[in-house]
């Protein structure tokens, strides 16, 4: 798969984060736990504030794209397993679906930068996977704070 | 930056002093008072430099080091001056250092080595001060020689500024200075509590550890660092060896600051690990025969133990066995023994005496906030505006962290309200003490929270984002009004005021709790109370706030992570799910149709079941029959067993009772992780060989794992962690290398994570953290006519646990040889009971005999006694009835009576 033009490029970014925002909703609306439900319905509007930064960069390509990229990288959400969605799943879970698809996102974004020729597509693909790697490291704090809870 | 000493470039820090940072860069200058953990003192004049631009000699303790700066010590001028102090310190006592248990230790005769002073130059008539005493040897673990003092203060800083137990200090002026121990007094009867943080930083011969004089050179004597097995504050000790003998222990300095202990010891990690040696300790194994435990080889009582258990197995099933692990162990042990229950027997009854601890703790936290664990740590006391301490006597119990407590008070002028019936060290210097009736916990609990509340003063924004429960939570606040609860606790109104809005609006506040809260039939109820007031005032993600239960034991902590409970796999992973118990039989190469998908017993219900579901016990460290309530019940129940195998360092009161005895290696002789109070995770090294006949405890359990037919039962600490680590999510980013140093608190899932010292930041574990409505239950047994005084039980400074161990340290047990009971003067003299007349104490459960306290120590109406005693034991009296969710026994409240013996 190869990108001809930032628009395109954009555009598959903007239709990611709408996917993903469809899916936290949905998801919010399904959950019996209230907390859940907080943390999808909080997700899905994460995803609209990066829609929306993103159709601002496709509309003007001359907008200096320079996303945060963490400083570390603890890799958490390569060490857990995807979680199904339930509609009783707990908060960690729901975290951890979160932190996966963003894991899943940056990755998906380093892969097209290596294929990618073009200097400046490569460029704004590496951008966007530095933006799922922040959202991958702030969901990875919490899931780490609320993922190995002792009950006994 | 960078400075240069003597010509040689230095990196050096902003606000470090020149004499520190020549040390950092391997440069000697001669001192004698500078201890980096007291601080600068610029006293003895040692370390005296020319500095460029610096009029006159500077000292380099007291001098900060600047960009460029440039020092020499090896100027004639500067070489003179500490030579002359030097030389003087010389003259001026008795350095006879052939004859000194320093020599080749000693910073003065260091100093003196390095300027080429051969001996001294001045004749001084006497070396004796006024008032000052000769060797004193009053001590049971420290003499000090006054003749070998330089006055360099470093210990009189350290009792007062470290350590904050303001025993040591000086006396006289002039030249006839020395130090003193309180007004004076020889050291063995002043106030001083054995610490020995004096002895680790004198610089000379002065401060001596008893058990090191005559024994050993200082060439001869080895350092090994391991952790402390005393109390769960998880000291990290450099234990000193000669040959397979342990001598005392020095608060590990190497990386101090981040050490949970930051370099301090009690006096049972300094003076109490003699009981590794004690000739009491088991080396050989032993069978019941006859009624009687005679010696066997190894084999005969392996293959004893493995016939007993398969005798029970065959013919109950593995639900009649329980496996009782150890907080004194390691993790790899208490892995190794869950790996045994769980994959070898197939049983999930397997428990420790986390139980009779905290497990009111975990129930209850694990209800409102998702996660029982404490949420902060230790160091963060300093940063606390606020600390609300109750049922921890802390400077008895975690003793290091009490001092961290009193200094953080007293220097950094944190606020400390402590609410215990006792008048424990900590109410000294407490900014409020609150003194309630045993049991009334959740009374004043809720009643403070409803004067916060009432009063505006609870976090409206934190209730709204982060809690629920409201509604139902409010509502039952209204019982508690100041009428009711002064009744029910004793707590006057305007002290249930004035403690409410020192927690709720002195700024960050922390809560730390012990037993006193949780040994309770309502402990689950406390401890929601407790999680009540953190929520409401949103004391909780922030560093310095938080809930802080301070477990007890070495490895209590550690030995509930690996899963030693009777429904969780280590992690607390449910053995109730199918993938879960998938994922453990995966590892452990057994098939998961195999396993037990339904919840062990916990401990206290084994015992109660022994005889009927329960036919046998092997029990790994632990002395049930000195640790549980109401011992003689328990005493009937272990002799309903068919079978026992106990293996211990001691032939505990338990093992006593046992078929089987297998003697076990001691901490000090094993290698592998224990877990302190804050989750942190830290490596215990052997700092002797085994002794001769003793076996690891993993190898034992390896050994019988096999003659049960297991495969590849792992049998070294390696192996157990590295395999543990796979299937606990929240170890797994730890190996040995990353835990060297300082350790790691978990959760710590990958291998890039820094560990995590802070829980429940941005959530809680359930989501929002939940507002409980409590209603007052009070304890099961009041006081009443027959019994009229409420009896209380706990731990003293200088013993431990069972006794087991302390009671054989030398230095322990001649501090305090005898238990005791606490009695208030006025109901000594109802009972016409003098201060240390022999008494009886009866509760309904049982009577034993002691010796009398007359103290205000205790209220009027209550009494107390540590359980250690054997031959007065605390725990013949307790209570056995228990908290309905956590199964935790009321040992902090029974009703009992007191009676002279004439």
């Amino acid at each position: 798969m190869t990108f001809q033009n930032t628009e395109k490029l954009f555009t598959l970014a903007i239709a990611r984060e709408i996917e993903a925002n469809d899916f936290y909703d949905k998801a919010a609306k399904t959950s019996a736990n209230a907390s859940v439900r907080a943390i999808f319905a909080e997700l899905a509007g994460d995803e609209l504030s990066h829609m929306e930064l993103l159709e601002r960069l496709r509309a003007d390509p001359t907008l200096p794209m320079k996303m945060h990229k963490p400083a570390v990288d603890y890799k958490v959400a390569e060490e857990v397993e995807l979680p199904a969605l339930s509609i009783d799943m707990k908060p960690a879970d729901a975290v951890a679906l979160a932190m996966k698809t963003e894991q899943r996102a940056m990755a998906f974004y380093t892969d097209m930068a290596a294929q990618c020729a073009d200097a400046e597509l490569k460029r704004i693909f590496l951008n966007l996977a530095d933006m799922e790697a922040g959202h991958k490291c702030r969901l990875e704090a919490v899931f780490v704070d609320i993922g190995f809870p002792e009950t006994f | 930056m960078k400075i240069t000493i003597n010509g040689t470039e230095c990196a050096a820090t902003t606000g470090a002093n020149v004499l520190q940072t020549a040390r950092d860069n391997g440069l000697y200058i001669p001192s004698l008072c500078y201890y980096p953990r007291s601080g600068t003192a610029g006293k003895c004049r040692a370390c005296v430099a020319e500095v460029d631009g610096m009029r006159g000699l500077q000292t380099t303790c007291t001098t900060l080091v600047t960009e460029g700066m440039n020092v020499r010590t090896d100027t004639a001028k500067a070489v003179a001056a500490q030579k002359l102090v030097i030389d003087l310190q010389l003259s001026a006592g008795e350095h006879d250092c052939l004859s000194c248990q320093k020599n080749g230790d000693c910073e003065l005769q260091t100093a003196a080595h390095f300027l080429g002073i051969k001996k001294p130059s001045y004749l001084m008539d006497s070396v004796r001060r006024e008032g000052e005493r000769d060797r004193d040897t009053s001590s049971e673990s420290i003499i000090f020689d006054a003749s070998k003092c330089v006055k360099c203060g470093r210990c009189v800083d350290a009792c007062n500024k470290v350590v904050m137990h303001e025993v040591l200090g000086f006396g006289q002026r002039g030249h006839d200075v020395h130090v003193i121990f309180d007004d004076g007094l020889p050291m063995g009867e002043s106030s001083c509590v054995r610490c020995g943080e004096c002895v680790q930083v004198c610089p000379t011969g002065a401060l001596i550890p008893q058990a090191a004089e005559g024994v050993a050179r200082s060439w001869e004597l080895k350092k090994t660092r391991t952790i402390c097995v005393y109390c769960g504050v998880g000291c990290n000790i450099d234990v000193v060896t000669k040959g397979n003998k342990i001598l005392y222990g020095l608060g590990s300095q190497e990386n101090w600051q981040d050490l949970p202990n930051q370099g301090s010891l009690c006096v049972k990690g300094r003076f109490g690990l003699d009981f590794v040696n004690s000739p009491d300790r088991l080396t050989t194994p032993l069978i019941r025969k006859d009624g009687q435990l005679v010696e066997a080889s190894w084999e005969e009582a392996m293959a004893a133990a493995a016939a007993g258990l398969q005798k029970v197995l065959d013919k109950d099933g593995a639900g009649a066995i329980g496996c009782l692990s150890s907080a004194k162990c390691s993790n790899e042990e208490n892995y190794a023994m869950m790996r045994f229950a769980r994959g070898v027997l197939k049983t999930n009854n397997i428990d420790h005496c986390a139980r009779l601890c905290h497990a009111s703790t975990v129930a209850g936290l694990a209800a409102t906030l998702g996660s029982g664990a404490m949420t902060n740590s230790m160091q963060e006391a300093i940063k606390s505006d606020v600390i609300l301490i109750t049922g921890s006597n802390t400077t008895w119990n975690h003793p290091v962290f009490g001092g961290m407590i009193k200094k953080a008070v007293k220097e950094n002028g944190v606020k400390l309200i402590v609410v215990d019936p006792r008048e424990i060290d900590l109410a000294k210097v407490a900014d409020i003490h609150i003194r309630q009736k045993g049991g009334s916990d959740v009374a004043w609990l809720m009643a403070m929270q409803k004067i916060i509340v009432d009063n505006g003063w609870h976090n409206q924004a934190f209730i709204d984002t982060r809690c629920e429960g409201w509604d139902a939570y409010y509502q039952s606040l209204q019982a508690y009004t100041p009428e009711v609860v002064t009744e029910i606790t004793g707590i006057a109104e305007a002290d249930l005021y004035a403690m409410a809005k020192l927690y709720a609006t002195g700024g960050r506040a922390s809560i730390y709790f012990s037993m006193g809260i949780t040994q309770s039939t309502h402990g689950v109820d406390n401890v929601k109370a407790i999680s009540n007031l953190a929520l409401i005032t949103g004391n909780l993600g922030i560093e310095g706030g938080g809930i802080n239960p301070l477990r007890g034991q070495s490895n209590v902590q550690g030995a509930c992570d690996m899963g030693a409970l009777p429904n969780v796999f280590s992690g607390y992973q449910s053995v109730g799910e199918v993938r879960v118990r998938e994922k453990y039989a995966k590892a452990w190469g057994i098939d998961a149709a195999s396993m037990d998908p339904e919840n062990g017993l916990p401990v206290t219900l084994m015992i109660d079941q022994a005889g009927e579901q329960i036919k046998a016990l092997y029990i790994m460290g632990e002395n049930p029959m000195m640790a549980d309530p109401n011992l003689r019940h328990a005493k009937e129940q272990l002799q309903k067993l068919d079978f026992i195998v106990v293996q211990d360092i001691f032939l505990t009161e338990t093992a006593q009772l046992a078929d089987v005895v297998l003697p076990a290696a001691s901490f000090a002789e094993k290698l592998g992780t224990f877990v302190n109070t804050e989750r942190r995770v830290q490596i215990g090294r052997p700092v002797i060989d085994p002794l001769p006949g003793a076996r690891q405890d993993y190898d034992i359990i390896a050994d019988l794992a096999t003659r049960f037919g297991a495969v590849n039962f792992p049998a070294t600490p390696l192996d157990l962690f590295n395999e543990m680590r796979m299937v606990t999510p929240s170890y797994r980013g730890m190996t040995y290398a990353r835990l060297d140093k300082v350790g790691l608190r978990w959760p710590c899932p990958t291998e890039d994570h820094p560990g995590t010292p802070i829980l429940h930041k941005e959530r809680f574990t359930r989501g929002l953290g939940l507002l409980s409505p409590l209603d007052y239950r009070p304890a099961m047994e009041l006081p009443c006519t027959d019994y009229p005084l409420l009896l209380s039980t706990g731990r003293l400074l200088e013993h431990y646990h069972t006794g087991s161990m302390s009671r054989r340290s030398y230095t322990l047990n001649t501090m305090v040889p005898d238990g005791e009971v606490e009695i208030h003067p006025d109901d000594a003299a109802k009972l016409g009971i003098d201060h240390g007349a022999m008494v009886h104490v009866e509760t309904r459960r049982g009577k034993v005999k002691t010796r009398a306290n007359v103290t205000t120590r205790v209220d009027k109406g209550a009494l107390f006694m540590a359980f250690h005693f054997a031959e007065a034991s605390a725990n013949q009296l307790t209570n056995d009835a228990l908290d309905p969710i956590a199964k935790i026994p009321e040992f902090k409240v029974c009703a009992a009576r007191l009676e002279a013996i004439v």
